[in-house]
């Protein structure tokens, strides 16, 4: 097997240093290594963005992101959005709206949607159309997705 | 889906990367974003025991309206207002691929070098083997037009063709040292399906050229795609040319992408439109000409036919949205 | 019909986010892959590459040597034949003797990880004798050389033949004024949840075995465990962590399951097994590939004189549920309308394909279409609208059809109302420009199905415990599955109306077999009628005591006492009252934690003739949906605009999650119109990934009105129905004759693609019929 070198970054705020493979994707890393598991793996191959993390604050794939290539950065996992105690205000409007129903696209969509409202704080719908449009949900028809992201965007639940 | 192991190199300059390629030659891929390489290799499509990621490389870098670094990001060129201004073709064409997670990482330099598709290639080692491979990974023949000479896997790249359109350069650095050439020369592979490019082997793209003359042509960029996300082009048909409203024919060009194994021009039909003025009829027979010429063959979603009879259709909107656009 | 004044409640009804909404949100909420066991190995199977073939010898020595390596498993060992439903076992954990489709499992191993794992399967040496593949079911139904199951008919590969005739059609088709004919070609779909399948087991020293798994139907697995591993049910223990989606995808006990349990077995160590996406594809279990041929008959009126309908059902490798589908494809072809004279022929056909089974809507959505646009014809043909003609056909509340459903609740002519109103139907049907249209299709659908799979319908389909103690915490025991329906939200709110407390009070447990009573999950939309009845008596149960208790302390009689928000007191004197805490305590004085318990079963209900059971349910769902399509009539290419949703689920007790419901149907069932297929060349699958099976993307979208119109059901949970799945089917033909509105071209092939459409904008110029000036 190769190298087994060290990668150290940030996650969810907090250094991080832990043996890893060149050949390690950073969705295994976290959800295997690490167990930090709320970032889902619905396809590993690019095409449902269950597994979106912020790569310096921009929503990023892991299943399609080299581990090691994080050296240094800083990630943030569903894990890294809520306050201690609470929710934030999109997960807020997304339990309010009913946005999220079997929950296994939800953390994916919540980091689009944080990241999005980060830099554009009032979308349109047809802005938060497109932010969304690498998400696959099989529940909710996205309808309540795009609701509750509209409601997290005027400040309300 | 774990990766099979390969070692990962990761150099901090131009010069460091052309001589690790030298010394790997043949035993490596560059990784960029990852977005294309990564899904094949976790499909062990045509593994290579070394990786050289770009992601350091700083000559790879940079932006502005003459040079596109081939390390920038697809969501960094979309979110850059000067450059829709000026190329509102290859705007439309950046903001088309896939979907915004994948242009999170996706880069110029990948999108340019993308493996063609097929759907007897984009498929896992698992059901790869139980067909029987095919000649572009693992065997020896064809399964789409069955012979044993040539790939006919789809070049699907979206931003090939409008940077043909402006007859954009790319710039390229090896054992050799640099060189630049015509974008469209990097496709002239000779035509086998399999060499997919004229770089020689270890050869990496640096950057693209837009010449001056580029900018603020009238351009545009068709995709004919199944979903309005996610999915690679089954046909794009980019233009760019120059005339004033209603005024004769400067300059037009004309690029697809999306139906065939290579990014097309088709210089002789459009340079006949030069110097006239673009009627509703001429648009239409320059339509009906490209439309005789695209050939695809049935290995993607939709049917061949279709997506042939749909060249002359996107060409003729193409250039109708064109006309009406402002000038960039 | 006498309006009944209708109770209004403090929570049922409302609006109630998730009670599981936080942890999903915060990606909190434990998923199968989430969980670990220490010393966890993990799973891999061989897949067969064939599509039929004789198994001679598989060789596993190479593979059991590997170092790191725990078991490898073949068929032998645990050669117990199963399937959802007893009637046809069928199906082995892992192939015996013969491989079925390419995907079928041929052997399985443990390992300490996913490397090890994989290079073992690859040192499995397999030989086999290749068979003839069958893919097309028609040639399938006679006699085939080498027949996929030894129980296909006469030597076939019919899985399933149903004759059904009631009144005379022969009779009713020569008297009509119009018929009109529909075959239908409906391509395979799939359920495409996105949580990939995943199962953990362990068999510990004390003879237990405990397997945690994506399913939506625990109780089933749990009997299937038990069958093929040869375990009594009660030394397993089945638990159900959070699944994401299923769709009817995780209701079969799935062989891979049993693998997994199987695998901890022989290693004595927890065993994790998950699915790669290629893998769900090959599982599939999704709507079966179907050929209809629909021909009704109508008098001047319109009103129906008879159906005639075959069907011929692409089962791929296993029965899975295809019995049922078999039926289905006929008895729910006729609801929402009265239909006197009908005849039906189905035949469900073994193919080399990835077995086919239960998903959304199962049965009732490819008849539906064909019969809508059957219906859409009829119009045209009488110049009536097609609103009107539904009308006059709809079948009345508390009626029975010919085929002995007993219909009870149906507020279907409120539906029609409703979509004709708000869609501005009459300004719009036959007046849109060429390229826009607008379309009518309908819906019918089962709340539950009265025959429980595995015992008599005398034995409770649900049971709800209850148990509060001194913390004045409620736990709520139910081996009902939620699978993101939001049915772990109704149960608590079903016990805290009925309570009169906070639903903070209220916890829902973890399905788990050694605590959660049996309910038999989450399938064919009977959790919201039958849990919530089975809910709603276990929390009159525990009121009752609690009343008794308060009574006690008031000195009044319990028949005085009315329960309010966290409180009891006397009707007519509010001031007299005793707290939920108060009467709690005093309650718990004689017998500790107090615990309730309520039940729901089905009185047998429908004829006696064979399989009259099937489609019988305890009350019915019914939609009148209107799409807008908008259609490059030079591309083909098409966008559906807007959809009006009517639908009749009794009342809506949870209306966001009805909402959600209605909305996430609409999605799948445009899917099906639109674009999704299980592109099969022969037997192959050639689309088994998330790029090339093409879901509808946030981007696709129409903007949907839901029209909640109906009147209460008088037997369903506080006048409650269903509305997981009914609301999927007229999203089909809503959409099918929208299109025929828009260009005059009538689609009886699904999906509908842009190339499709055009087509037949080229055949309707071609035969020079001008449609709408154009
Ligand atoms: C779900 C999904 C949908 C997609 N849809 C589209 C689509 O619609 N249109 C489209 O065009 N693409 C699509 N793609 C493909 C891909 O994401 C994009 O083309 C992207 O731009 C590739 O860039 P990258 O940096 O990620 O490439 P990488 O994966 O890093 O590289 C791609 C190839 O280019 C080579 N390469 C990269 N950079 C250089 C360089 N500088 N010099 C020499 N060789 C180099 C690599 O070795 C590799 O062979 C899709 C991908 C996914 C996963
Ligand atoms: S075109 Fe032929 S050789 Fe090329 S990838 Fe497809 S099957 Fe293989
Ligand atoms: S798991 Fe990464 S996109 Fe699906
Ligand atoms: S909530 Fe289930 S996939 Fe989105």
């Amino acid at each position: 097997m190769s190298s087994q070198e060290l990668l150290s970054f940030r996650l969810n705020g907090q250094p991080v240093t832990t043996p890893c493979e060149p050949a390690r994707i950073l969705l295994d890393l976290l959800r295997e290594d690490l167990e930090e598991t709320g970032t889902k793996r619905g396809c590993d191959l690019g095409t449902c963005g269950c597994c979106t993390v912020l790569l310096d604050g921009r929503p990023t794939l892991s299943c399609l992101s080299l581990a090691r290539l994080v050296e240094g950065c800083e990630v943030t996992t569903i894990e890294g959005v809520s306050p201690p105690q609470g929710l934030s205000p999109v997960q807020a409007a997304f339990v309010a709206h009913g946005a999220t129903q079997c929950g296994f696209c939800t953390p994916g969509f919540v980091l689009t949607a944080t990241a999005l409202l980060k830099e554009n704080p009032h979308p349109s719908r047809e802005e938060i159309v497109r932010a969304i449009s690498g998400n696959l949900c099989r529940c909710t028809g996205y309808t309540k997705i795009i609701e509750a992201i509209d409601a997290a965007a005027r400040g309300g639940p | 889906m774990h990766l099979d192991p390969f070692e990962l190199h990761r150099p901090t300059s131009l010069d460091a990367t052309v001589r690790l390629a030298g010394d790997l030659a043949g035993r490596f891929d560059y990784l960029a974003g990852g977005t294309d390489l990564l899904p094949n290799y976790k499909m062990h499509l045509n593994l290579r025991p070394h990786l050289i990621a770009l992601d350091r490389v700083p000559e790879l870098r940079g932006r502005s309206l003459e040079r596109l670094g081939a390390m920038e990001r697809l969501a960094d060129l979309e979110r850059d207002p000067a450059l829709r201004a000026a190329f509102p073709g290859l705007a439309d064409a950046v903001s088309e691929v896939a979907t915004p997670l994948v242009r999170a990482s996706g880069t110029v330099g990948g999108n340019l070098l993308v493996e063609t598709r097929c759907f007897f290639f984009n498929q896992s080692y698992f059901w790869r083997a139980s067909l029987g491979f095919c000649l572009k990974a693992d065997g020896d023949r064809c399964h789409v037009v069955p012979q044993k000479e040539r790939c006919y896997a789809t070049f699907s790249g979206d931003l090939a063709p409008p940077l043909i359109a402006l007859d954009a350069e790319v710039e390229i650095a090896g054992a050799d040292g640099r060189r630049r050439i015509p974008l469209a020369a990097m496709y002239d592979a000779g035509g086998d399906g399999i060499r997919r490019t004229t770089l020689a082997p270890g050869e990496i793209v640096v950057a693209v050229h837009l010449p001056s003359a580029a900018r603020g042509l009238r351009s545009r960029y068709k995709k004919l795609r199944v979903r309005p996300s996610y999915d690679f082009p089954e046909l794009g048909v980019a233009v760019a040319g120059r005339w004033e409203d209603g005024g004769r024919v400067e300059r037009l060009r004309l690029a697809i992408g999306g139906a065939e194994t290579y990014p097309r021009r088709f210089d002789d039909l459009t340079s006949a439109l030069e110097g006239g003025t673009l009627s509703d009829e001429r648009v239409r027979a320059l339509a009906e000409a490209v439309g005789e010429r695209v050939r695809p063959v049935h290995n993607t979603f939709l049917l061949p036919d279709y997506r042939r009879r749909m060249v002359a259709v996107y060409v003729r909107r193409a250039l109708a949205e064109a006309r009406a656009g402002r000038a960039g | 019909m006498a309006s009944v004044e209708r109770p209004t409640y403090r929570l049922l009804g409302q609006r109630i986010p998730y009670v599981e909404g936080p942890l999903k949100v915060t990606g909190r909420a434990e998923y199968t892959d989430d969980l670990r066991r220490p010393g966890m190995l993990v799973a891999r199977l061989l897949r067969s590459p064939w599509p039929h073939a004789r198994l001679r010898s598989i060789d596993t020595t190479a593979a059991r040597a590997l170092p790191g390596v725990y078991a490898v498993l073949t068929g032998e060992r645990y050669p117990t034949p199963f399937g959802v439903l007893p009637i046809t076992h069928d199906e082995t954990a892992i192939a015996v003797g013969k491989a079925r489709y390419t995907g079928d499992i041929l052997a399985a191993v443990a390992a300490q990880d996913e490397r090890t794992a994989e290079a073992a399967l690859a040192l499995v040496r397999v030989d086999v004798e290749e068979l003839p593949e069958y893919s097309d079911p028609r040639t399938g139904i006679a006699r085939v050389a080498e027949p996929i199951h030894a129980r296909g008919l006469n030597g076939s590969n019919v899985q399933k033949e149903v004759v059904q005739d009631f009144g005379d059609v022969d009779a009713a088709f020569s008297q009509a004024a119009q018929t009109a004919r529909v075959r239908g070609t409906f391509a395979g779909v799939t359920h495409a949840f996105t949580e990939p399948m995943a199962t953990i087991a362990e068999s510990t020293p004390d003879g237990r075995l405990t397997v945690w798994s994506a399913t939506q139907v625990p109780h089933y697995l749990h009997r299937s465990l038990s069958e093929v591993l040869g375990i009594p049910m009660h030394r397993i223990r089945v638990i159900k962590p959070e699944v994401g989606g299923a769709f009817g995808g995780k209701s079969d006990p799935l062989p891979h399951e049993i693998v997994c349990a199987a695998l901890a077995i022989e290693t004595g160590r927890p065993v994790k097994l998950l699915f790669d996406r290629e893998d769900v594809f090959y599982t599939n279990h999704g709507r079966h590939p179907t050929q209809n041929d629909v021909r009704i008959a109508v008098d001047a009126d319109g009103r129906i004189l008879a159906y005639d309908i075959e069907a011929l059902i692409d089962g791929g490798a296993w029965s899975s549920f295809g019995t049922v589908t078999t039926y289905y494809n006929g008895v729910l072809s006729m609801g929402p309308y009265r239909v006197p004279n009908f005849r039906y022929h189905g035949r469900r056909v073994y193919t080399n394909r990835p077995p086919s089974g239960a998903m959304r809507a199962h049965g009732g959505t490819n008849i539906r279409y064909s019969v809508e646009v059957a219906l859409d014809l009829l119009a045209e043909q009488l110049g009536r609208d097609p609103f009107d003609l539904r009308a006059i056909n709809a079948l009345p509340p508390n009626s029975t059809t010919v085929n002995e459903f007993r219909i009870t609740s149906t507020s279907f002519l409120k539906c029609l109302a409703a979509a004709r109103e708000k869609s501005g139907w009459d300004a719009k049907f036959r007046r849109l420009p060429y390229g826009r249209g607008v379309g009518l299709g309908c819906g019918f659908y089962i709340s539950g199905s009265n025959s429980p799979i595995h015992f008599t319908p005398k034995m409770p389909q649900s049971t709800v415990h209850l148990k509060v103690d001194m913390d004045g915490g409620i736990a709520v025991h139910s081996m009902q599955a939620d699978i993101g329906q939001g049915s772990n939200t109704l149960l608590a709110a079903i016990v805290a109306e009925v309570l009169g407390v906070d639903l903070e009070r209220v916890h829902v447990q973890r399905v788990d077999s050694d605590v959660s009573p049996i309910d038999i999950g989450s399938y064919s939309s009977r959790v919201t009628f039958m849990m919530g009845n089975a809910a709603r008596s276990a929390a009159l149960d525990l009121r009752g005591q609690l009343i008794a208790a308060a009574a006690e302390l008031l000195g009044r009689p319990a028949e005085s006492i009315e329960t309010t928000h966290e409180r009891f007191q006397v009707r007519g004197a509010p001031e007299v009252g005793v707290s939920f805490a108060a009467a709690l305590e005093k309650a718990m004085e004689r017998v500790g934690a107090l615990t309730a318990t309520g039940a729901y079963s089905t009185t047998p209900k429908g004829g006696t003739f064979k399989g009259a059971r099937a489609g019988t349910a305890p009350a019915y769902s019914f939609a009148a949906y209107v799409a807008q399509v908008d259609v490059d009539v030079e591309t083909g290419e098409y966008h559906v605009e807007k959809i009006w949703a009517a639908f009749d689920c009794g009342r809506a007790l949870n209306r966001l999650a009805v909402e959600g419901q209605i909305e996430g149907s609409i999605h799948m069932g445009l899917g099906q119109v639109m674009g999704e297929s299980m592109n099969y060349r022969g037997a192959r699958l050639f689309n088994p990934s998330f790029l090339e099976y093409k879901i509808p993307t946030a981007d696709q979208m129409p903007e949907v009105e839901i029209l909640l119109v109906a009147e209460d059901d008088p037997e369903g949970p506080f006048g409650a129905k269903e509305a997981g799945e009914g609301p999927l089917i007229a999203t089909l033909p809503a959409v099918g004759n929208a299109l025929y509105d828009a260009i005059g071209v009538r689609f009886t092939e699904l999906p509908i693609t842009p190339d499709r459409v055009l087509r037949g904008i080229d055949r309707r110029r071609r035969e020079g019929r001008p449609w709408k000036g154009a």
